[in-house]
């Protein structure tokens, strides 16, 4: 008899369960609609403190030479500060220097400002940044940013031991020095090293141990508007307000970054514990409702592309090796970007927050050609049928898939890395768009591959892939060499095509000092590159930032949300 | 007892051997690197990347990284970590307080928890209250970590305001104060919450079901006959034989205390060693994931051989020779 109540009980406790989820999302689709309207203008005043959250913990490095994630480059904005820095149209703009070029175009004379103070008090002179520059090419430095002094003469035979300083540094006195470069070449300047290491601060540190050393990690001492006070590692971070701050006395009191889990981060927000965070766009809708937190948006510097395979990469002789066919004839390549509709793609899985995008340098980029210029591959299964068809991709058999011109069976397989949810309805939307046109795709190892893996078949060209899903973030220099040249390391698709090769050199010629001939040089490589497809560009990133509207004066751009913090202020 | 325990721990050392190599080469067998996860056009470059990895000796032939890092790892040199640029001790040193305070105050609540959830359960079988215990209980195991995580931030976080959300301690404390050790207990108290009521399913089934077979036992009858108080049958002759089975989970415990929480810590955002495992194995730092995955090796043979030797003791019957 009594054993009854069992599942009776157990029923009534899930039941409940249950109800208590529910409830909990009714409170929260019941919270009023709002959009941003919090760019209220209210007088900039001082005071308060505000909260920056990051998803991921910082690896714990203060000085941008000994970090390489993206976390850390984010903290270390609130307190570093480099010779230039980088404008809303990414061209690179003077900023604790000015400098001139020489009629040679190799040497670089650099005029620091006069008066700046690093966080211990010391004034920034020259020699500050000549430690930096000589610490990366230290044979025992341990960071990943030698190819930052590299083009300087004589870095290279420090590197190796031949030298114990860089001889193309000159120093003139405290606030004047000359960078002498190997080449001529148009991005020297955004290939040197921005950020002066403060040298007093570091003394007596052997170059081997200043990764490790709590100057570096614990007490770091910087240039920018707030110094650290506290810190908790791979949890929070506190910012005091730095009161000789170069550019005036930072508004606010302080700053806390703070290492948050992603699954808690709308419900910090709506409580306000957070002001400011990156959010994805399977966030936006949640984060939206919101009523005091309003969602800024910037086009990016990343975008996304299908990635060809057309050969295999010889790593001995560092080149790309075209012998693989499948994709040679660029009727087919067409065809097979005609008959994804990117558009939807856009909308149902990154919530309408990407842009189309036709060529490989993001729009943001002085130097992006218009898309009037470029041909846009709009949805056309019908144009992307005829075009299969010309090229002589029929089918034979009747099978309902196209047959390659020889007569053999033609399949794609296509791979795409694991992550969030949205990642496996895009890759097989992307497989169905071309089974649509009647060509055989399938998805390769039949499952998304984890990330790492992924990587790994990437680099070591894994047959299986012969078409994948890629994505770059590209920062401020948009030169393509190193992505799309034939024969870069990360040109993944391994094709070889000398015309562009000598397109993207001009983009970077003696001649391209001149605005005008460098935008024209980047406009016909991306038109060539349209033409030949050697990957089907699909969308370019738009970057989503919830801000608290107590929070005012952010500006975001393309590359971060953390431009000139000291103008940031709390309005109540 | 001495001889066996001897034994034993001379016992452990082709063990751990093994599971180094075998955890070794596994991790080595991952895809990737430390250089290979998502690459950054324009802070990596190419030939830094080959540099290291020939300056780590990832190139060479897998016996001969192991060779290396056993030879290292038993002089005590646990290796740098890649992420960090730190000896990996330092790093696992500064993750263990938080990971013992998180483990001992879980641990602590299911102990009580299930402690009375047993007894009560044990004493009166098949009722209501039993079936709603189990019922319980196995809802409690059945459910994910991670959803009983976010549920929790949800309503006693971000509804009812009790609790912080994320980290180890308020911002700004020094430590050493009276407030920050306060701040440090509230802080646990959450993801303690969370652990501790979420995992006494077996210790609460295990006593229930020992009691009950106990009260059937001769033993409870001649006492029952003596008279003796039914209060004091369960208290003392029931319960001291049925605790004896719950030694076996002290040695899984042992191992509870350094492993971490690897899902809850990360909700969290509680810096402790579970966190820290996870985080190293998404990076490929191989001298953290080793390091780590040596320490719980030891401390599982270990806390095996204290569940046998304190079963030698608390149950007569057991003779270890």
């Amino acid at each position: 008899m009594k054993k009854r109540w069992f599942p009776l009980v157990s029923f009534v406790m899930i039941l409940s369960l249950f109800l208590a989820a529910c409830s909990g999302n009714k409170q929260q689709t019941s919270t009023p609609k709002n959009d941003s309207n919090g760019e209220a203008t209210s007088e900039p005043k001082a005071g308060g403190v505000v909260t920056y959250a990051v998803d991921q913990a910082p690896e714990g490095f203060f000085d941008p030479a000994f970090s390489g994630s993206f976390i850390d480059s984010e903290v270390q904005k609130f307190m570093t500060e480099d010779i230039y820095k980088v404008d809303d149209n990414l061209k690179y703009v003077p900023n604790l220097a000015t400098w001139e070029i020489s009629e040679d175009k190799k040497t670089y004379t650099f005029k620091l400002k006069q008066g700046v103070k690093w966080h211990n008090g010391e004034e920034l002179t020259v020699e500050d940044w000549k430690y930096a520059l000589e610490v990366l090419a230290h044979p025992d430095y341990d960071g990943p940013r030698f190819n930052y002094v590299e083009n300087i003469v004589g870095a290279k035979e420090m590197k190796e031991g031949k030298a114990d300083h860089i001889s193309g540094i000159e120093v003139i006195d405290p606030y004047t020095m000359k960078i002498t470069f190997n080449e001529v070449r148009i991005n020297n300047l955004e290939n040197l090293w921005p950020t002066p290491m403060p040298r007093k601060h570091y003394e007596g540190i052997a170059v081997k141990d200043l990764s490790k050393s709590d100057q570096v990690r614990k007490n770091p001492v910087g240039l920018g508007p707030f110094k650290v006070k506290s810190m908790k590692p791979g949890e929070y971070i506190e910012f005091e307000r730095f009161d000789d701050y170069w550019q005036g006395k930072p508004l606010l009191d302080g700053v806390v970054v703070k290492v948050i889990d992603p699954s808690v981060a709308a419900g910090a927000l709506e409580k306000g514990e957070i002001d400011l965070l990156a959010i994805r766009p399977a966030d936006l809708e949640q984060v939206s409702k919101i009523p005091h937190v309003r969602v800024e948006e910037a086009n990016g510097v990343s975008y996304s592309y299908v990635g060809l395979r057309f050969g295999h990469r010889d790593q001995k002789a560092m080149k790309s090796v075209a012998d693989f066919e499948k994709f040679k004839d660029q009727n087919l390549r067409h065809a097979l970007l005609y008959a994804i509709n990117r558009d939807a793609l856009v909308n149902a899985y990154m919530a309408g927050k990407a842009k189309v995008t036709n060529t490989v340098i993001p729009s943001t980029f002085w130097v992006a050609a218009d898309p009037k210029e470029l041909n846009d591959y709009k949805y056309d299964p019908e144009k992307a049928k005829k075009l299969l068809k010309e090229a002589g991709y029929v089918d034979k058999d009747g099978d309902g898939f196209v047959e390659d011109p020889s007569g053999k069976k033609f399949t794609i397989s296509f791979g795409h890395y694991a992550g969030p949810a949205t990642f496996e309805g895009r890759a097989q939307a992307i497989i169905q768009s071309w089974r649509d046109i009647g060509i055989d795709a399938k998805l390769a190892t039949g499952s998304l591959i984890e990330f790492n893996l992924y990587n790994e078949m990437k680099d070591n060209d894994d047959p299986s892939l012969e078409a994948f899903f890629g994505s770059w973030y590209v920062g401020a220099d948009p030169d393509p060499t190193g992505l799309w040249g034939s024969h870069a390391e990360w040109n993944y698709g391994r094709y070889v095509d000398e015309e562009g090769d000598a397109l993207i050199k001009e983009t970077s010629s003696e001649k391209a000092f001149d605005d005008a001939y460098r935008k024209e040089a980047f406009v016909k490589w991306q038109k060539h590159f349209n033409e030949k497809l050697w990957a089907l560009p699909l969308w370019e990133v738009i970057d989503l930032y919830a801000v608290n509207n107590r929070l005012q004066g952010v500006h975001i751009n393309a590359l971060t949300s953390l431009n000139d913090v000291h103008k940031w202020y709390v309005a109540e | 007892m001495l001889q066996y325990t001897i034994r034993r721990l001379l016992g452990m050392i082709p063990m751990l051997l093994l599971i180094s190599f075998v955890v070794f080469t596994l991790a080595k067998m991952m895809p990737g690197d430390p250089f290979g996860g998502e690459i950054d056009p324009t802070r990596t470059d190419p030939k830094y990347i080959e540099e290291m990895r020939e300056k780590l000796g990832y190139n060479d032939p897998i016996y001969v990284q192991y060779w290396r890092w056993i030879t290292k790892f038993l002089q005590g040199d646990f290796g740098i970590s890649t992420t960090h640029k730190m000896p990996a001790s330092e790093i696992i040193m500064e993750r263990i307080p938080n990971t013992l305070l998180l483990a001992v105050t879980s641990l602590v609540i299911t102990y009580v928890f299930a402690f009375f959830m047993g007894m009560y359960a044990g004493r009166k079988p098949y009722t209501i209250s039993d079936h709603v215990i189990a019922g319980y209980n196995y809802i409690a195991l059945a459910v994910p970590s991670f959803v009983a995580a976010i549920v929790a931030i949800y309503f006693f976080s971000f509804k009812l305001n009790l609790f912080p959300y994320s980290g180890s301690v308020a911002i700004g404390l020094q430590p050493g104060t009276w407030e920050y050790y306060v701040s440090r207990l509230h802080h646990v108290a959450l993801p303690a919450l969370v652990l501790g009521l979420m995992s006494t399913a077996s210790y609460t089934q295990f006593l229930r079901n020992d009691i009950i077979e106990n009260s059937r036992k001769d033993y409870v009858r001649t006492a029952r006959a003596k008279g003796v108080k039914e209060s004091k049958i369960y208290n003392k002759h029931i319960l001291r034989n049925s605790m004896i089975p719950l030694v076996t989970f002290l040695g899984f415990d042992l191992v509870t205390l350094v492993s971490g929480a690897v899902i809850t810590e990360t909700i969290f955002t509680y810096p402790g060693l579970g966190q820290l495992f996870l985080q190293s194995v998404a990076t490929r730092d191989y001298a953290v994931v080793m390091s780590i995955t040596m320490l719980l090796s030891i401390f599982t043979l270990l806390g095996n051989l204290i569940a046998d030797l304190l079963y030698g003791i608390v149950d007569p019957r057991i003779r270890l020779e």
